[in-house]
């Protein structure tokens, strides 16, 4: 079993945050005696991430994703509790450490905007010191990759925003990191591209082995990239495992969905109407009552095709964070 | 890593960047211009105003006749487009925007990135200003015949001014890590700088002892003393010991922009920016 | 229409108030640019006893106007050009054009930046202390001639604003060359007379300089005749005409344009 690539330890960041009141009074006070109150964007949390598993980092905003990727990247001192990463400690931010990793932030553009992007990927080679040859075969192989053909060569602000991004993960993949922490890079991208990306971050993990740590707003992204998530909330986690499993233990309600013979009925006794169109009714159900519903369905209507699916995920996560409680799960 | 290999990938680094800066900044070559012709007002009105009191008093003053002062102020435009370098007011945005967080993840000192950009920049600013400089010299008429050694020491002086000034606002610009109110002592020390530098006036023109107090400051050594080098009278080991001071400023800047970093850094990943 | 003025004006003061940290930040940068000048001034007049026949209390009050006048663009005619040149290049101009009061005059009051006004106040201190160590005579009919001049002065500043942003209604980009005006206005510090023949025809007809700083100075120290104080109101009716003229015809071309 090898060693855990990214290893945390009761990990927490704190910030004193200045209190802000209104009115002219208070005002005044505060310039004789600041109060602060203390945030816990990350609250002692722990896990561990084996070298080549590509993970899902979920939460609503403010819940402490990106303050643990920074922690992670180094930006951010812990503090207090332990983490490693690669076997080493991020925050020393040594060369060695930055030359294996690559952190990706949707929106945020690293390479220069008025020039083509084969010239930022030159500059990309530079910095971390690649070898000419390996280099241009890993350039080469990303731009087939992603089928970006002579877009490199026009500058940068003549590109889509699809294209953009494309260029910018390309850029950050150059020196082919061990360790990839991708901050929303799908953000604002139309489907295509999203899936495009996907396919690309899936395919490089495929090829190098690398471990990929990725926060997303998209369900999309987590449910085709990651076999594993980790679920945070206001700077707790509360669930740690397979996207699967987490479907299984959180959701108490099926969907499902009936098309009827002839017509349209009301199916209400049955479960929530969740949606009608015509012949095509789609019903929410309580898990222990499916088959039970299913039964009573086939038995008294005219069915034509009936399924029974798991709700969305967002549903998932939402019922997730309504529990607010740490239930750990892990496996 | 050995110590040959990772100068050699600095050097690589060093020109790559500067080629990007040239290829962008020759894009902007109208943008540039426009501003070179901005900048010109200033040393025209100086120009003037010391050459009309030169006439006045007899053909000189300070040691300066009015083709002197010419050659002064014309050879200071170029003195003048080697000191612009980062401003420290970029910081900001630099730090608040998460540019600078993109940039710590890289294995390379933010710095170096910075110099080596400006560095590409001036090539491309050096370039352009050369018939600028022949339009200026028809119309004020310089006086000026600098001898091979001068002109070598000038070109070494202007990369060392370019190489203080840097480090000087890099230190400013990091103050930018505790602090946003910092216009105040941005503005103070342009001000201080514009007087005992050179900028202003020859340091020859200034008092006795303002020249006595400029010389414990690194300020004349980024404007006044290039300037010199080329326009002046210096032997060579006068020129020579010009250089020798240059040099001692980087590495004084080297150290203090080092030490300082650490400081900084320590703030930046304590509160996140 | 001194009411609308009045009140651009009120909502600009009690806009800034809630900068008021703004006034220290101004006050230092005015007092350092003073220090400065004075700087200079005395670096001059270490050399010299006069600097193209004006002594150093003239140099000074030079120096007063200089600063008065460059806290009122700053503060008045900067920032409404400013915004008028970036509703020109949105296309948001409408909003002013649908307003009942005439277009030019909205344009031209909207903003106000109070804390500009401390090069104002700096200025006319400095400007008094010039008066007092001056050895001539200020009298009556120089004062007058001095305000009449300034007030000239001011108009013949925000005609060729005018003018200059007005130029953005047929080419669009005209951000570089107003960034000139703050290079050029530097020149007007000391008086133009010593700058050769073309510069000061330029700082002259071109870029009213000479008008704005010179000339009022010109009128304190008593070297203005009639005649040319007569020139100037005659040269500032014929700016306000043409920049008028220029204004609507580049409205005209504004609204032919986005239909």
């Amino acid at each position: 079993m090898p060693d855990p690539i990214i290893s945390i330890n009761q990990l927490s960041k704190h910030f004193r945050v200045p209190v802000r009141e209104g009115g002219l009074r208070a005002s005044v006070v505060s310039l004789f005696r600041r109060k602060y109150n203390t945030v816990k964007a990350v609250d002692a949390i722990s896990f561990q991430i084996d070298p080549g598993e590509v993970v899902g980092f979920l939460g609503p905003n403010g819940a402490g994703k990106t303050t643990s990727l920074k922690m992670l990247s180094g930006l951010l001192y812990p503090t207090s509790g332990q983490l490693s990463v690669l076997g080493f400690e991020p925050s020393r931010r040594q060369s060695q450490f930055l030359q294996q990793i690559t952190l990706v932030m949707g929106n945020r553009n690293q390479l220069a905007w008025d020039l083509p992007a084969i010239d930022s990927f030159d500059l990309q080679r530079s910095i971390y010191g690649l070898p000419a040859d390996q280099f241009k075969q890993t350039r080469d192989e990303f731009i087939e990759l992603l089928e970006l053909g002579s877009l490199v060569n026009k500058p940068i602000r003549n590109l889509s925003l699809g294209e953009r991004m494309k260029m910018e993960i390309v850029g950050a993949l150059l020196h082919r990191p061990q360790v990839l922490f991708l901050d929303e890079p799908t953000i604002g991208l139309d489907v295509t591209m999203q899936r495009r990306i996907r396919t690309f971050i899936a395919e490089y993990n495929r090829r190098t082995g690398a471990t990929v740590l990725l926060t997303s707003h998209y369900m999309a992204d987590v449910e085709a990239l990651c076999k594993r998530v980790i679920v945070i909330h206001h700077g707790e986690i509360l669930f740690d495992g397979e996207l699967s499993c987490m479907v299984e233990d959180f959701s108490a309600f099926k969907t499902i969905g009936v098309t009827l013979k002839n017509g349209t009925a009301d199916l209400r006794r049955y479960g929530e109407v969740l949606s009608q169109e015509g012949s095509r009714i789609a019903l929410r159900v309580p898990k222990s009552a499916t088959s039970q519903v299913t039964a009573q369905l086939l038995a008294e209507q005219q069915v034509d095709d009936l399924t029974v699916e798991d709700p969305p995920i967002e549903d998932v996560i939402e019922h997730v964070f309504a529990q607010g409680g740490a239930q750990e799960v892990s496996l | 890593m050995n110590q040959s290999g990772s100068l050699l990938r600095m050097l690589d680094f060093y020109w790559t960047n500067m080629k990007m800066a040239i290829m962008l900044e020759f894009q902007y070559r109208v943008a540039n211009y426009f501003y070179m012709i901005g900048m010109v007002v200033e040393p025209v009105i100086y120009l003037v105003v010391w050459s009309t009191i030169a006439r006045a008093q007899g053909g000189s003053v300070g040691g300066y006749t009015p083709g002197a002062f010419a050659a002064y102020y014309i050879v200071w435009t170029l003195v003048r487009n080697m000191n612009i370098v980062l401003t420290p007011y970029a910081w900001e945005g630099r730090i608040r925007q998460g540019r600078l967080s993109m940039e710590l993840v890289r294995p390379i000192h933010p710095l170096h990135s910075d110099v080596a950009f400006f560095a590409g920049w001036k090539i491309v600013a050096i370039i352009l200003w050369l018939p600028f400089a022949l339009f200026l010299s028809l119309i004020f008429k310089p006086e000026l015949h600098p001898t091979w050694y001068q002109i070598v020491a000038f070109f070494f002086s202007i990369w060392g001014a370019f190489l203080i000034r840097t480090m000087l606002l890099s230190l400013l610009g990091m103050i930018t890590f505790w602090t946003t109110r910092v216009g105040a002592i941005f503005e103070l020390f342009f001000a201080i700088e514009l007087v005992i530098s050179g900028r202003l006036v020859p340091m020859s023109l200034m008092p006795e002892w303002v020249q006595r107090v400029a010389a414990f400051f690194p300020f004349q050594w980024t404007f006044g003393f290039p300037i010199e080098a080329l326009v002046g009278q210096m032997s060579p080991s006068e020129l020579l010991r010009g250089l020798g001071m240059q040099a001692l400023w980087i590495v004084l800047g080297l150290v203090s922009v080092n030490l300082l970093w650490k400081f900084a850094i320590r703030q930046f990943s304590a509160v996140g920016g | 229409m001194l009411y609308l003025a009045l009140n651009y004006l009120r909502i600009g003061i009690l806009n800034e108030f809630q900068y008021r940290v703004n006034f220290f930040v101004q006050m230092g940068q005015s007092l350092v640019s003073l220090a400065t000048g004075l700087i200079g001034l005395w670096l001059v007049f270490s050399h010299t006893s006069e600097l193209n026949g004006w002594t150093r209390p003239e140099l000074l009050a030079v120096m007063g106007i200089h600063i008065l006048m460059g806290g009122l663009i700053q503060a008045y005619i900067q920032p409404n050009m400013g915004r008028l040149m970036e509703e020109i290049q949105m296309g948001t101009l409408d909003y002013a054009l649908t307003k009942p009061a005439d277009a030019q005059l909205l344009v031209s009051i909207r903003e106000f930046r109070l804390w500009q006004l401390t090069d104002v106040l700096v200025g006319v201190i400095v400007l008094l202390v010039a008066v007092y160590q001056y050895h001539g005579v200020v009298g009556i009919w120089q004062s007058l001639a001095f305000i009449a001049a300034l007030i000239m002065g001011a108009v013949l500043v925000y005609c060729f604003w005018l003018i200059l942003t007005s130029t953005a209604f047929w080419i669009v980009r005209v951000d570089e060359m107003v960034n000139l005006f703050q290079g050029i206005y530097a020149a007007g510090r000391y008086p133009v007379g010593i700058y050769p023949r073309w510069l000061r025809t330029g700082l002259t007809f071109l870029v009213p300089v000479a008008f704005a700083v010179t000339v009022p100075a010109s009128a304190l120290t008593s070297r203005l005749t009639p005649l040319t104080l007569l020139g100037t109101l005659a040269l500032t009716v014929f700016f306000i005409i043409l920049a008028r003229l220029i204004w609507r015809l580049g409205l005209r071309n504004y609204s032919g344009a986005s239909a």
